[in-house]
């Protein structure tokens, strides 16, 4: 992939058309984006836009524009800048949701396996593991001080003696690590017919072929218990 | 015999139909439900009134004094109606006022009830009545029209003021998607009062649009080429405390800034108007129309425009939308027209 000198990854213009195309026709799209006037209360609460070149006041205005190149512009970075609190869309006296907008072509990228959507969700392979494994979000073995600096510095101290510490809760906690909960075999059973229909595998193996392969053991394996 | 009309709301435009139409030979009764006449600039104390900033007092007293001294005009304070109906081309209805009630039969009727400030406590995002130092245009100008420019937290002389347009106004999230008209000018004026008396004190004007229409335009030439008022286009997110009892305002300078948080002294906020819960009262009593902003129908905005939808019921002023005091005075002349055509014919 090449990229032009704002790091925007070179496509040609009907290939930018034809994902601008495919946000429009998203039922959220119409609903999403209405009037704007620059008034600025979106980007003005804007949380990220604190920190990144972010402004959901420049993502209404690039729909507006009708240029799909404007659109193609935000694909790479721009989209992952957002936090999706939607702050943006609770503020605009236009009922416009720029976040939404976000969300919609957050969704096209990882559908179509854009290489900035497999490099922002690379780090949450880990959690798709086992979310989509196990039915489990995150379990005590996955705090590592690698993989949460945001946790501070005692991350080192909460990632140690993991069995006794959680022998310490008073409540069940399965006595185990790689488990948060117990779910049961129908559980996931029926969990992985619901990511099987929502097109969740699907996504996965075009994001992460490699993890795709891990979880379809582990899948292949419950079902057949 | 002469004709009977009822003119319901005793502000700038009730007041002045009553007294063209006292002039006519008509007796009118005219209802108000507050204890004075005046109306909202009365009730508020307007201290100037755009565009040549001439005192409230001056004509507000004017159009009260014509009414109280017409003895054509029978005035009912502190009074409502009671109950209406209609009879045949005429309408009877029941006046209750503090000296009791009293059943009159009119031959037409003019509504007059008027607006209601926006009450900017229901947007969250300004922090209205969780800061002292948050106004509102109704608030400052009451405050000016007292010789009163202080902080309202300490007293002090501000150092800075932030005047907020579209508070309440143009805005889906709060039920209000029109422009309310006036308060680009009024505020625009409020920022000129301000530097005028405290010229050392910033004056900001955050606006998404600023609608200062006609002649009033003149307004914020002067205000930015002869007091150095900042106008930033952007509107404010969130208001917050801030340090030394200050009040930030966060926002963004969509034109040369980009994101800001500044603190100030004190606040504005150009709150607008709505129909209040007057309107549909008046429109469930009177059986006639309100319109998708909760103000009065009118029969035909171009053709008709002081016409309800009911025959021999007239509106005037801000009952129908947002209006400057100008236009509320005359649309209480054309309106008292329609009413004693109606009366005239049919009396």
């Amino acid at each position: 992939m090449e990229y032009d000198e704002n790091g925007v990854s070179i496509v040609s213009n009907d290939f930018k058309k034809e994902i601008f195309e495919e946000a429009k026709k998203d039922f959220r799209y119409e609903e999403y984006v209405r009037g704007c006037l620059n008034c600025g209360v979106c980007t003005g609460g804007c949380p990220p836009h604190r920190f990144f070149d972010f402004s959901p006041r420049m993502v209404l205005q690039n729909c507006k524009s009708n240029d799909p190149a404007l659109v193609w512009g935000m694909m790479d970075e721009y989209v992952w800048a957002c936090f999706q609190c939607f702050t943006c869309a609770m503020i605009c006296p236009f009922l416009n949701n720029p976040g939404g907008v976000i969300a919609i072509l957050r969704e096209i990228s990882v559908r179509r396996g854009f290489e900035s959507a497999k490099k922002v969700l690379k780090p949450y392979s880990r959690v798709l593991l086992k979310l989509t494994a196990y039915g489990n979000q995150l379990s005590p073995d996955m705090i590592q001080p690698d993989f949460f600096p945001d946790w501070g510095p005692h991350i080192g101290y909460a990632s140690e003696d993991l069995p006794l510490k959680r022998k310490a809760i008073p409540m069940p906690t399965l006595q185990v690590t790689n488990l948060a909960w117990d779910v049961a075999p129908e559980a996931m059973k029926e969990l992985y017919t619901i990511f099987e229909e929502a097109g969740v595998f699907k996504i996965i193996e075009v994001v992460d072929p490699s993890l795709y392969e891990i979880i379809q053991d582990i899948v292949d394996d419950v079902r057949s218990e | 015999m002469a004709e009977n009309i009822l003119v319901i709301g005793g502000g700038p435009a009730g007041l002045h139909a009553a007294i063209e139409l006292a002039e006519l030979g008509v007796n009118v009764s005219l209802v108000e439900r507050d204890t004075f006449f005046g109306g909202n600039p009365k009730k508020f104390k307007y201290k100037y009134l755009f565009p040549d900033l001439q005192p409230a007092e001056n004509v507000i007293g004017e159009l009260i004094k014509g009414a109280e001294s017409n003895n054509n005009i029978k005035k009912y304070l502190s009074a409502n109606i009671e109950s209406f109906k209609e009879d045949g081309k005429k309408f009877s209805a029941v006046i209750k006022s503090s000296t009791g009630s009293e059943t009159k039969t009119f031959d037409s009727v003019i509504v007059a009830t008027g607006f209601e400030h926006f009450d900017p406590a229901k947007d969250s995002k300004y922090s209205y009545q969780l800061f002292d130092d948050v106004i509102d245009i109704k608030d400052l100008e009451r405050m000016m029209g007292e010789g009163n420019f202080t902080r309202p937290s300490n007293g002090k002389p501000p150092k800075n003021v932030a005047i907020i347009l579209c508070v309440g106004s143009r805005d889906r999230h709060v039920g209000n998607q029109y422009c309310s008209r006036v308060c680009c000018t009024v505020s625009v004026k409020q920022a000129i009062e301000l530097k005028e008396h405290f010229p050392e004190t910033e004056v900001y004007i955050f606006y998404m649009d600023i609608r200062t229409y006609g002649f009033y335009e003149d307004l914020y030439w002067k205000a930015m080429e002869e007091h150095d008022v900042q106008i930033v286009k952007g509107r404010v997110a969130e208001i917050t405390s801030g340090p030394d009892n200050t009040v930030i305002c966060k926002g963004e300078d969509t034109l040369l800034r980009g994101p800001f948080e500044i603190p100030f002294d004190m606040v504005v906020l150009a709150s607008g108007m709505e129909g209040g819960p007057q309107s549909p009262e008046m429109a469930d009593k009177l059986g006639i129309e309100l319109d998708e902003h909760g103000f009065l129908k009118q029969a035909n905005v171009t053709l008709s425009p002081f016409k309800s939808n009911k025959d021999g019921i007239f509106l005037a002023g801000a009952c129908t939308g947002p209006k400057a005091i100008a236009d509320a005075i005359v649309e209480g002349g054309a309106a008292a027209m329609d009413a004693y055509i109606y009366a005239k014919k049919n009396s």
